[in-house]
């Protein structure tokens, strides 16, 4: 018996032992943590309780007082307010922009990567320029361009316009991205494929795309998620409620005096933000290297 | 005076005897007249002028003549007999055949032709080559899509005659054996799992394993399948039918490659020897190249040609706008226009129109240079590439530009136009009393901002000065928080890390517009937040946070602190965690205290890796729209130090939106964005101009 307790007293930690200040730095540093986490969670939480909570009207009622559980609010923010119709459009919105980002970017970085051509350094720098420029710039010219295309195309709707700002603004810096991108890919791969006389469109093809396809992936979420996000530009060119993308549609709901309701902008909210939380919580790794490729490295 | 060189060369500088004798003559006597005495030298013009003026008399000449008569008739008869040959052939054999005897019958005519009058001219040689190459390489295909047919044919007989009893025995044992082989699959698949339940093998093991068991039975089962002969049969036709259309399309670019061969190794003799067309057709893209003989390239070239005379040129000088004059209209800005005339859509057209015109002038110039240096050559004695070689050359040479093309035209229409007319419109007098139709003002309105003066440009500077204080404190309240949390949590005696890692995320990935305007309801009058507040501080009189300046502030850069240290959180731990754990060790080893540690290994690898990007994050913030603007719309309001337009948290960017959509001094605003998008580029331009990538040339 004596032989097992000398065992369990033993320290088999390869850390050393802490001392009295180690052991009150980590109590401080849990502490810090966990505060933090509180900060965090506590908005968000309330947030969450107050979408549930049946006990309100049109102002939150976060001070405590009588809760209710109840789906009131969900199912106001379905029935008495556009939310699907926003949902349909920021994804139909989402989606078209996201797709037309990867048709120009996947060509213009593989151009970038592989090509040496006339002006190439000089139109890289003045893109790199041109990136510096706040979107809105520009919110003047928007309403008018989208005038003169529709006057020529009908069919050109606003949220058209919208789409190709997105995806016509991201060409820049998503170009930057996959150029770094395919820059770490040697270019034996591709000599290869020359050798063997591929044209350049079939290298494109056979070889570039799916070797950058992890990056596209990202390039494309990222163009995915900024509508989800942005609220000046919808807010700016789309005038009529129907249209509206979510984050103009679900501020009305705080703003506007005839459709006021604190706790469905709270659900509204809620259901937008959960699948798009999930998202970064299982993609973060891919997100963020997304990010970090994408800046030319010091 | 025309002056001939000697001797012609090609594409790589290979020399060639000149053919045509009386070129040859007039650039030998040229030749020596540079060489010779004052006293030779007129003696040798004489013989020069007299060699021209008997040129049609030159024995060469008169050859050439002569031979041009006889080709003309050859040509003539040549398409006659081609006629006939093509009407006896048909019914006899398939179309494809069909035309392929007739090219090769024409191209052996031509050959014979031509073999006696090679000596003649370069361009006999490249014909008679050319005849000779097709008329011999176009046999084998001949042969080979003969043979392909008979296969085909013999393959759709056994489609119509195979033996129903065979067939339909075949087909049972199939079935037999696709049982048979599912069983298989079963078991083998049943036996993996056993495995992996035993833990024998991984998932990824069990996963591929199956993959292979499925190809192995799909496998089987197709050998079987094409045992019947049914299926055969059509499989067969199937692939003779792809090597007839396939096949044939690439024996025949193989023999026009070959023709390429030997385009490339002949040079062409011309008279002239300056290069005219170019500077006679650079007005219309296309006409050129016809010149030069290059037919399709020169339909390209007239497609842009189409574009430039009756899109561009006519949008540029006002026809077809939807309101405005073309380039006029940007000068006039629609003065003295009718009453519904909107000097913004005079002005935006007009920028459409110089980007037309641009565009316009690189086609002149692309087509210019063009025939420029195909005319050059041609003189040189390097002949004009075909159609087949043009075609290679753009789609590899030219294959950057191509492609980017969508890409540029969008950039240009999306990107460059509105910005071109926030620049412009900053010159402008655009303000509520002139929202229809406004004049150039000049500088004037950079003087009001720089001044601070007026209705709009008066709180400029104190908008700018809490825009940096803003700026300046959220980021680094945000960079501290994120990379302190960043460092606490890598702490290897910390449990539960996922936990935290999970959290500190949730400020990024919940979209920013619902947390800021959940704190803004939060933050109301009778907000949660605000109660909070009052309770901590215990004010004499109970403050409202959106209604103090100073609070207002505060609650700000505290809400960006909460927002972006997510960002830089994830950031900062990505890198902290590709630090080599050797590095530390060696400190330790060396009697590094904690705080040496991180001040000396850590702090310096996580800010050099993130600097770029948490340089970004101070732009974002100096643009940092949307948490002003829905957290208070910018305000308090505070008239006697910001005037009737911004509120006290007001950004210059939620300033100009203000301005642009909700106070109609566009101008002015606009002044502001070129003020402010100057700044950024420099401060961007630096930062690029100092990076390692930029450095090394590697971009």
């Amino acid at each position: 018996m004596k032989l097992f307790r000398k065992k369990n007293d033993l320290y088999l930690s390869d850390k050393q032992p802490l001392t009295f200040w180690g052991v009150i730095g980590l109590a401080l540093t849990y502490l810090i943590l966990i505060g933090w986490s509180i900060v965090i969670l506590w908005p968000l939480g309330q947030m969450v309780i107050s979408s549930f909570n049946g006990n309100q009207d049109q102002y939150l009622i976060l001070n405590g007082g009588a809760y209710d559980f109840s789906f009131k609010h969900f199912k106001f923010l379905f029935d008495e307010t556009l939310y699907l119709s926003w949902v349909k459009n920021t994804i139909f919105i989402a989606i078209a922009s996201a797709l037309l980002t990867l048709l120009f970017v996947s060509f213009t970085g593989f151009a970038y990567s592989r090509y040496r051509f006339k002006g190439r350094k000089s139109s890289l720098m003045s893109i790199m320029l041109i990136q510096t420029i706040p979107a809105f710039a520009g919110i003047t010219a928007y309403y008018t361009l989208h005038t003169l295309i529709a006057n020529s195309v009908p069919a050109f709707s606003r949220q058209m316009m919208l789409i190709l700002i997105y995806s016509a603004g991201g060409i820049a810096g998503n170009t930057f991205i996959l150029k770094g991108y395919l820059d770490s890919i040697s270019t034996e791969l591709d000599d290869a494929a020359r050798i063997d006389g591929c044209s350049s469109m079939k290298v494109y093809r056979l070889i570039i795309m799916p070797i950058a396809r992890p990056m596209l992936a990202i390039i494309a979420l990222w163009s995915f998620i900024g509508p989800f996000m942005d609220y000046l530009l919808p807010r700016v060119l789309l005038t009529n409620v129907e249209s509206y993308t979510l984050a103009a549609g679900l501020y009305t709901l705080i703003n506007n005096q005839y459709d006021f309701n604190q706790p469905a902008f709270a659900a509204g909210g809620l259901l937008t933000a959960v699948p798009i939380v999930i998202m970064f919580v299982v993609l973060q790794k891919q997100l963020v290297s997304g990010l970090s490729k994408g800046s030319v490295k010091g | 005076m025309a002056i001939y060189q000697e001797f012609l060369y090609d594409d790589i500088g290979n020399t060639y005897e000149r053919k045509n004798l009386y070129f040859k003559e007039v650039s030998k006597l040229q030749e020596s007249i540079k060489s010779a005495t004052p006293e030779q030298k007129s003696a040798v013009k004489a013989e020069l002028k007299e060699l021209k003026r008997n040129k049609n008399k030159h024995s060469y000449n008169v050859e050439l003549h002569s031979f041009k008569e006889n080709e003309k008739i050859f040509l003539k008869e040549l398409r006659e007999k081609t006629k006939s040959m093509k009407a006896s052939l048909k019914g006899k054999h398939s179309r494809r055949v069909t035309i392929l005897k007739t090219k090769q019958y024409r191209f052996q005519l031509k050959e014979n032709f031509y073999q006696p009058f090679k000596d003649l001219t370069y361009d006999n040689v490249l014909i008679f080559e050319e005849a000779k190459i097709k008329s011999e390489q176009l046999k084998h295909t001949i042969i080979q899509v003969e043979e392909n047919e008979k296969a085909l044919e013999s393959a759709k007989k056994e489609l119509h005659s195979f033996d129903e009893v065979y067939n339909a025995k075949k087909k049972d044992e199939l079935k037999v054996l696709k049982a048979f082989e599912k069983e298989k699959f079963n078991k083998a698949k049943q036996a993996l799992k056993e495995k992996k339940k035993s833990g024998l093998i991984s998932e990824k093991a069990l996963s591929n394993g199956i993959v292979e068991l499925k190809k192995q039975r799909k496998e089987n089962i197709v050998v079987q399948y094409y045992d019947i002969p049914k299926h055969a049969a059509k499989e067969k036709i199937k692939s003779y039918r792809y090597q007839l259309r396939k096949g044939t399309q690439r024996e025949l670019s193989v023999i026009e490659s070959n023709v390429a061969d030997v385009r490339r190794k002949t040079p062409t003799e011309v008279s002239k020897t300056i290069p005219v067309n170019a500077f006679l057709t650079f007005w219309l893209p296309g006409l050129g190249q016809v010149l030069n003989g290059q037919w399709i390239k020169s339909i390209l070239f007239f497609v842009m040609s189409a574009f430039a005379y009756f899109v561009a040129i006519p949008y540029a000088l006002g026809y077809s706008n939807f309101q405005g004059k073309g380039i006029a209209g940007l000068i006039s800005l629609a003065e003295g226009g009718k009453k519904l005339d909107r000097s913004l859509i005079f002005m935006i057209e007009g920028i459409i129109a110089i980007f037309l015109i641009i565009f316009t002038v690189v086609i002149l110039v692309i087509a210019f240079k063009d025939v420029l240096s195909v005319e050059k050559k041609k003189i040189k004695g390097v002949r004009p590439k075909n159609w087949f070689e043009t075609k290679t050359a753009v789609f590899e040479e030219g294959f950057p530009y191509l492609v980017s093309l969508p890409a540029l035209v969008a950039i240009v229409f999306i990107v460059l136009v509105p910005i071109a007319t926030a620049i412009l419109l900053s010159f402008t007098n655009m303000d509520p009393n002139h929202q229809n139709k406004f004049e150039w003002i000049g500088l004037a309105n950079y003087k009001l901002i720089a001044l601070g003066e007026g209705i709009a440009g008066g709180p400029f500077w104190n908008i700018l000065g809490w825009t940096l204080i803003w700026t300046i404190f959220a980021t680094s309240l945000a960079i501290a928080i994120g990379f302190g949390l960043a460092i606490l949590a890598n702490n290897e005696r910390i449990k539960a890390k996922t936990f935290f890692r999970a959290v500190y995320l949730l400020p990024w990935a919940v979209p920013a517009f619902i947390t800021i305007m959940f704190f803004s309801i939060m933050f109301s009058r009778n907000g949660i937040l605000t109660g909070y507040l009052n309770n901590i501080f215990n004010f004499d009189t109970p403050i409202a946070v959106k209604d103090n300046p100073f609070w207002s502030r505060v609650t700000l850069i505290s809400l960006q602190g909460w927002l972006g240290s997510a960002y830089v959180f994830l950031l900062s731990t990505g890198v902290l965690q590709a630090i080599p754990a050797d590095l530390y060790e060696a400190a330790q080893i060396d009697g590094a205290t904690a705080w040496q540690k991180l001040r000396k290994i850590t702090l310096p690898i996580v800010l050099f890796q993130t600097a770029p990007l948490l340089v970004g994050q101070y732009t974002f913030n100096f643009n940092n729209f949307s948490i002003i603007y829905l957290f208070n719309g910018g305000g308090p309001f505070n008239p006697s130090k910001y005037g009737n337009l911004a509120g006290s948290t007001d950004l210059l960017i939620s300033y100009i939106f203000k301005l642009t959509t909700q106070y109609d001094y566009q101008a002015i605003g606009a002044a502001i964005t070129i003020v402010i998008s100057l700044g950024l580029m420099l401060f961007a331009f630096i930062g690029f101009k100092n990076s390692k990538a930029f450095k090394e040339e590697k971009l």
